[in-house]
């Protein structure tokens, strides 16, 4: 690859959506590729198949919050996927349903407004996805009939489904998709997921044929048309002559339209006769009238109001929540649980530019004195979060027993071992006399569960004697940017930083430009000059784990890939970057009487993903009592 | 009289003067840039497009120079300018959406409250340490010690998850939904923040009662034979009502500063909530906006509350 090339990509990447989950879960899942390729991938047991090999033995035999390699906990603690069994003479038109979410969504217009979780699950109401994934995490068509792309991933063909139309009346050509470029090239988010795609141009190669040109190969190109920003059709000449009022007022091809948009209050959508989709037994779709969505930030008031009956479902990314929901249900509310725990996994980053995290021993020593399965007890997630020791969950294909086995799980004698040698070093790094703890500023955003865990963290690393822990808190904006540091060159103004890594999108959405140079002395050292990626907030920079990263997506070889991310994990295994807690567990609960949350389909009558990350999919959802 | 009122207005135009470069100084010194707010933390960095937008905003012009700048455009046009995060909305065009449903939780809350604070306030001046005074004293008291989200927690709690009397969460709009519907979503924060300042109002009522009962007049009013009830409400609460009302003033102006929590729990789209996100999203010209609205609102009340005494009072606007 040449420096070019390099340079091209990775900056790219680096505007990437990665926030690496800092601001919550993200979604869907794995692997790239056209609509033939078979990956291996999770199956609907939660189980892994090739590639990922799990066995039952954890590798070190500790049992002591290290995650025992693929053990059925997974399955355990996520609500399979499955065809939903209904009594045959239930009528499922009809009936309005409330839906609270633990945020308002920004905007509605998929090229300019960011979207997280909460705003997704009204996304997919309005508009419909280009591509989606399938109940194993593989990539299907959607709106997308078929697609395809040449050797090297350079040229990718979609082909769209005929007979598509907008909410006004507007049919979907290949034309729209082309027609949408510019637009999207200006879009805030659009415009970083171009780069990090290394989408170069679109064309209308026939009426319903989409032709998308990169700059360089990118085998994970079709996850990027299962997100919001690319994957979503919206219609150009109505954004085009209202940009803001589009917001207020979007055009998709979804389910469901606008009627209302009541910022902070209530979003409601009703039913879009002339939609597309059918259901499997070829009954029109959707079933509902109307959903409203109401934002409910408080997580005990929003779990009320699923209680009170207020609204028939909410979507919550906090274990506590989902503690306190299966305690309801289990005294008896009716209510149905359906819970994730996907990739997204939480706990902290060292920033490896600034002392003392800058050596091994410290950060290796700090992570051996993370008791996970105490800090997932503050979290409120004993029994629901997995501990992590990688980038992927244990039922995710890319899931990696040796990454697992060389994790440093918790062991406290080793971690003040390790500590201490740094501590007796007369030429520490950070200019203290032998002898004396480090200084370590522990920092996490105000949430009530989290300052409990990073409590526990404090109370052990201080309890070694050796580690001064002050404690800050920051609202998410400030602790973003802090990491972000975009007035120090990207260098970020934290010490031990709370964080979360990963989705159930194509690892290389969030690795690449979690690997990167991070600043423009370490790029012009390794011969990448301008090779910057601001969203490297731990400062990481190992060349190998970069340039495996690079090389994971010129290749659409699941074998080929799992080893390279293996090679990866194992890096951050070694240099010790971050350290984990657990996987971030997702729930959606409904009343009992809403059903088809669960098992939706994608046209061809497969199964879909389900509810990642707390997204549900409304198209077929019902009420059933 | 005339002095008095051109008093308290250079007074008024003064305080909001420096509210107005207090919270400019305060928003101006948030961590994080607004840029990153308007792209999103996790979009394109390209510094074109970023030094772009900090062109279009101002945001490399000295700090007096943008002050100015959102100055004129307040006083002069009524402009407070345009939200990073939902663009195309007004700021002003945000808080006046808003004012309605703020308006009217800190209306009713100061209505609930007055409504129970006066009796309560009455019967302990009346029965000045008998047990109907300590019982009552109690019950302020405790009214008083509990943050009023934790009264909002229980009020959920009992009236919406316990008996489903009530919806737990959100705002029914009257032009949508009708009176009804409105208050049933309005009643519970609406009482949460109730709880406060009856406890506050009945104390003062209370101590000002006690106080009156106390004088010449009152006295004679019983030698001649008047009933309790009759001295109480004609002669007593009338002159003792003078605290409350300067009270009521002031704690309104507040309560429309003071709902971030209560709306927030209940999920009621008002200042307060709208507030809260702006904070949260560095949306810094919303935040401003709200922040020097609620304050002028406050030291409008305050003024009109002085002026008030005035005219009740001619010592006052004699001296």
């Amino acid at each position: 690859m040449t420096t070019r090339r390099w340079k091209k990509s990775v900056a790219l990447f680096a505007a990437a959506g990665l926030l690496v989950a800092a601001c919550g879960g993200d979604d869907d899942a794995d692997t790239p590729d056209s609509e033939d390729t078979a990956e291996p991938t999770a199956d609907e047991g939660g189980d892994t198949d090739e590639g990922s090999e799990p066995s039952d033995d954890d590798g070190d035999g500790d049992g002591d919050g290290d995650v025992e390699a693929g053990q059925e906990a997974t399955g355990d603690v996520d609500t399979e996927v499955t065809e939903e069994s209904v009594d045959e003479g239930v009528d499922r038109y009809g009936g309005s349903i409330a839906v609270g979410l633990e945020a308002e969504a920004v905007g509605l217009r998929p090229w300019e407004d960011s979207c997280s979780a909460p705003c997704y699950n009204i996304m997919v109401t309005l508009y419909d996805k280009l591509i989606e994934q399938d109940v194993n995490g593989e990539y299907r068509g959607y709106l997308a009939e078929s697609f395809s792309s040449n050797d090297d991933f350079t040229v990718w063909t979609v082909n769209l489904r005929p007979g598509v139309t907008f909410h006004n009346g507007t049919e979907l050509t290949a034309q729209t998709i082309a027609d949408m470029f510019p637009i999207q090239q200006e879009g805030a988010t659009a415009s970083s997921q171009i780069g990090a795609s290394n989408l170069a141009s679109v064309e209308a190669t026939g009426d319903l044929e989409v032709t998308y040109t990169l700059s360089s190969g990118n085998s994970a190109f079709p996850a990027f048309l299962a997100r919001a920003s690319l994957g979503m059709p919206f219609d150009p000449a109505a954004a085009a002559a209202d940009i803001d009022g589009y917001s207020t007022n979007p055009i998709g091809t979804g389910p469901f339209m606008i009627e209302t948009r009541d910022l902070d209050n209530e979003t409601t959508v009703v039913r879009y006769d002339g939609y597309w989709g059918v259901d499997p037994e070829g009954n029109q779709l959707p079933y509902l009238d109307s959903i409203s969505f109401r934002p409910i930030p408080d997580e005990q008031a929003r779990l009320d109001a699923l209680l009170s009956g207020t609204v028939d479902a909410i979507q919550s990314l906090r274990q506590g929540t989902i503690r306190d929901a299966r305690a309801a249900r289990d005294g008896g509310a009716e209510i149905d649980l359906l819970e994730f725990q996907g990739n997204n996994v939480g706990g902290g980053m060292f920033n490896m530019a600034v002392a003392p995290f800058d050596d091994i021993r410290v950060r290796r020593g700090l992570t051996q004195m993370n008791s996970q399965e105490k800090v997932i007890e503050a979290l409120g997630g004993t029994g629901i979060s997995l501990p992590g020791t990688q980038w992927f969950s244990p039922d995710s294909p890319w899931w990696s027993q040796a990454a697992a086995d060389a994790w440093p799980t918790f062991d406290f004698e080793a971690g003040v071992a390790t500590l201490q040698g740094y501590i007796d070093d007369p030429d520490r790094s950070d200019g203290k006399a032998a002898g004396e703890p480090i200084d370590v500023e522990l920092s996490c955003p105000p949430d009530p569960t989290l300052i409990a865990a990073m409590q526990v963290l404090e109370q052990t690393w201080a309890g070694s004697g050796m580690v001064n822990v002050e404690l800050t808190s920051f609202d998410q904006q400030t602790h973003i940017n802090n990491a972000l540091g975009a007035e120090n060159g990207f260098i970020g103004t934290h010490g031990a930083h709370c964080w979360r890594w990963s989705d159930q999108d194509d690892p290389s959405l969030s690795l690449n430009p979690a690997l990167a140079p991070y600043s423009a002395e370490v790029a012009e050292a390794a011969g990448l000059p301008g090779v910057v990626s601001p969203l490297n907030f731990a400062n990481y920079w190992n060349p190998e784990a970069f340039q495996a990263a690079q090389q994971a997506i010129t290749t659409g070889d699941f074998d080929e890939r799992f080893a390279l991310y293996e090679q990866i994990n194992l890096a951050i295994a070694e240099d010790v970057p971050v350290w984990y807690s657990g996987h971030t567990a997702t729930m959606l609960a409904t009343s009992s009487d809403i059903a088809g949350l669960n098992g939706w389909h994608l046209p061809n009558g497969d199964l879909g993903i389900g509810f990642p990350g707390a997204e549900g999919r409304w198209v077929e959802v019902f009420v059933a009592g | 009289m005339r002095k008095v009122i051109i008093s308290r207005l250079l007074r008024l135009a003064a305080t909001l003067l420096a509210v107005t470069f207090l919270t400019f100084s305060l928003t101006s010194l948030l961590p994080g840039d607004p840029v990153n707010v308007i792209l999103g933390v996790d979009s394109n960095q390209d510094p074109e497009l970023v030094q772009k937008i900090r062109d279009d905003l101002g945001l490399d012009d000295p700090f007096i120079v943008r002050y100015g700048n959102w100055l004129w455009d307040a006083v002069v046009h009524f402009d407070l300018g345009e939200s990073y995060v939902n663009r195309g909305q007004s700021v002003s065009g945000t808080i006046m959406d808003r004012i309605p449903v703020t308006g009217q939780l800190a209306f009713m809350a100061i209505i609930m409250a007055v409504l129970m604070a006066v009796p309560i306030g009455v019967l302990g001046a009346y029965r000045q340490g008998k047990w109907q005074d300590t019982v009552s004293s109690a019950g302020v008291q405790v009214a008083l010690s509990i943050p009023n989200f934790i009264m909002g927690i229980f009020f959920i709690w009992l009236f919406a998850v316990q008996l489903q009397w009530l919806p737990s969460s959100n705002w029914n709009r009257i032009s949508d939904k009708g009176l009804i519907e409105n208050l049933k979503t309005a009643i519970m924060p609406a009482a949460a923040l109730a709880m406060t300042q009856m406890a506050i109002f009945s104390r003062l009522v209370r101590a000002d009662m006690v106080a009156t009962l106390q004088e010449n007049y009152i006295l004679a009013a019983k030698a001649k034979g008047l009933n309790d009830r009759f001295i109480l409400i004609r002669h007593a609460l009338r002159p003792s009502s003078l605290s409350l009302m300067t009270i009521v003033g002031i704690n309104f102006g507040a309560l429309l500063g003071g709902t971030v929590v209560i709306e927030t729990l209940f999920a009621v789209p008002g200042l307060g909530f709208r507030l809260i996100n702006a904070i949260n999203q560095r949306d810094i010209l919303v935040i401003q906006g709200i922040t020097v609205f609620v304050a002028a609102v406050y030291v409008i009340i305050n003024t009109v509350v002085d002026l008030l005494y005035a005219v009740i009072d001619p010592r006052i606007r004699k001296g």
